[in-house]
């Protein structure tokens, strides 16, 4: 009786896990398989009512997307914007991820190792930058660039860039150069080495899975940003998260081609997560959780 | 000889002194770079300046500030704000604790399952309103009017319609941010003590006791921290909103960073856009203060 009872109770708990795990799987994946679906039909099969998911794949969207129209008898008839977009996401994430790690190695090591007075206030600083919104420093920006040369450049971006990556890759370095012992940076020190020793030879080689984390993250966030070069990029910079809302005009949505540029655009961030997963939520806090 | 020592020694803590600076110059360097376009921006909303109009550029102190309070769209924008950002966490939250506390049980294929769950959070989150705009379509070919249909639901009107377009808004956000407050409770839970767990089961507790006796009270720090995280940016919400409605229809789903970007870029008043980015500031800093004081004391409670 008891054995039956408890049999039942645990056959219902599996059901619960059952339907629980369905659930979470539907909801996250769903999105992402419909998309890619979108992304492979003609657009007789994304209009079709009712939506279906039996269709012949079709990767005209990607070809046009990568290579232009090929409607014209094909020939090209457009040239194809996207494929820039995609570089430009490329250029601007990477310098300003690298711009940020070459400033931000020396000031997180200052921070996490010297006291020095204003150090504080430094700190305060930088970790305010979290707060402000976007518009108030994008319309300053605008002006400022307008002026003097920098609206539409891949530099103008990098460094409007800083205001997204610096703060984050300072605090996050600093919470992992925390984490050496200091014992091991005296005893490098007692044995002769200079401040740029200790850094080169002690604290970044022991915290290089940190490093490794703070340049991957801080490349995502870059790739992520979109109203920053909303205002300051133009035709020549605009990054793939501003490229890929220009599918969508008074006189259409071209559906199919916004899907694969989607998917394209996402692509590079579910790859580089996986890398990182378990680091991702001491990134996002800054180091706030570990 | 002596003296030489000395000398070193002096230059040493010389150094000592000097060397932080240094090595923070280049950081303080694009530091004032991003500390003097805020200043501007904070002067330019006691000012007049509209872009069209530079001559009739005047500092006006607080009058920008003193004209918002008698327009109507910004008493409607600050409702939607607070509003959204008070129903989006508390959804955000009570849904993160349900998915971490299933992920914390014992689930076959957990680490696959939070492998998956990071894919909304990273891709960008304009890239996710456009996703779930092809799949809002209003039209019969959208999928999830479609799907609606089976239990008799719908056709839902999803970017048109007023009350539709927040809770549509309301919904890409979730998905993309339920995983980030999932994967944050699901960390504080393993890192819970089980000494009180062992108590409670020796005491024959039930699993909502130990939930709301145990679990909660234990988990509040990580709650209190989460929901700081996501009403900062649920403040702020901006690439979503703009890639959806654009803060239609009829201004119902225009927050104030929207409107602070329409008064900008559309209309050219910067000195109101600004006046009202700096509203916006304020309230960031002023209800993130408050949780933080409140993280304070839920980590002071909390025995260690």
């Amino acid at each position: 009786m008891s054995t039956q009872a408890s049999a039942r109770s645990r056959l219902s708990r599996s059901a619960a896990i059952a339907v629980g795990a369905f659930i979470l799987v539907a909801w996250t994946v769903f999105p992402f398989l419909w998309i890619l679906l979108t992304s492979l039909k003609s657009p007789t099969d994304i209009v079709a009512v009712p939506p279906t998911f039996t269709f012949t794949p079709t990767l005209n969207n990607y070809i046009a997307l990568l290579f232009g129209d090929q409607s014209g008898g094909g020939v090209s008839t457009t040239r194809p914007d996207f494929p820039r977009f995609f570089v430009n996401s490329v250029i601007i994430s990477v310098g300003a991820i690298a711009l940020s790690v070459l400033v931000g190695i020396p000031a997180a090591y200052a921070l996490a190792r010297f006291d020095f007075p204003l150090k504080g206030a430094l700190a305060f600083i930088f970790m305010s930058f979290r707060f402000v919104p976007f518009i108030v420093f994008v319309v300053p920006l605008y002006l400022i660039y307008q002026r003097v040369g920098l609206h539409n450049t891949h530099l103008g971006l990098i460094l409007a860039y800083q205001l997204i990556s610096l703060p984050f890759t300072i605090w996050l370095l600093r919470s992992f150069f925390m984490e050496i012992p200091v014992e091991i940076q005296e005893a490098a020190a007692i044995d002769g080495c200079s401040w740029l020793g200790v850094l080169t030879r002690v604290i970044l080689p022991l915290s290089l899975p940190g490093l490794a984390v703070t340049v991957i993250l801080g490349f995502m966030f870059c790739w992520n940003a979109f109203n920053y070069p909303l205002m300051l990029a133009g035709r020549n910079t605009f990054p793939v998260t501003v490229g890929a809302i220009q599918f969508i005009s008074y006189e259409q949505v071209l559906w199919g081609q916004m899907a694969a540029a989607t998917i394209i655009s996402a692509l590079p961030q579910l790859i580089l997560s996986l890398m990182v997963q378990k680091y991702i939520v001491r990134g996002l806090t800054m180091g706030a959780v570990k | 000889m002596g003296n030489n020592i000395q000398r070193r020694r002096a230059q040493r803590r010389r150094s000592r002194v000097v060397l932080p600076y240094v090595l923070m110059a280049p950081a303080i360097v694009l530091l004032v770079g991003m500390v003097y376009p805020f200043a501007v921006g904070a002067y330019y909303s006691l000012t007049s300046y509209w872009l069209q109009y530079p001559q009739r550029f005047r500092f006006v102190w607080f009058d920008n500030y003193i004209e918002l309070l008698e327009e109507p769209l910004f008493s409607q924008a600050l409702k939607f704000t607070l509003g959204f950002t008070l129903v989006a966490v508390v959804v955000q939250v009570g849904l993160g604790i349900a998915a971490a506390l299933f992920l914390h049980g014992r689930v076959p294929g957990r680490s696959t399952l939070r492998a998956m769950m990071l894919m909304p959070l990273m891709i960008p989150p304009v890239i996710t309103a456009l996703m779930w705009k092809i799949m809002m379509a209003s039209t019969n070919a959208g999928i999830l009017n479609h799907l609606l249909s089976y239990i008799g639901l719908g056709p839902i009107n999803w970017f048109g319609a007023t009350e539709a377009a927040m809770v549509s808004i309301l919904i890409i956000d979730t998905w993309g941010n339920l995983p980030f407050v999932a994967l944050i409770l699901l960390g504080g839970l393993q890192a819970l003590p089980t000494e009180p767990y062992e108590a409670a089961r020796v005491d024959g507790a039930g699993a909502w006791d130990i939930f709301r006796f145990i679990t909660l009270p234990l988990l509040a720090p990580f709650i209190v921290l989460v929901a700081t995280f996501r009403t900062m940016d649920s403040l702020r919400i901006f690439d979503v909103i703009y890639a959806t409605t654009v803060g239609g229809p009829n201004d119902a789903t225009t927050n104030l960073h929207i409107m602070a970007y329409q008064y900008s870029f559309q209309w050219y008043q910067l000195g109101r856009g600004m006046a009202q980015g700096m509203v916006l500031l304020l309230l960031v800093v002023v209800i993130s203060y408050l949780l933080m004081r409140m993280w304070d004391r839920a980590a002071e409670r909390t025995p260690k």
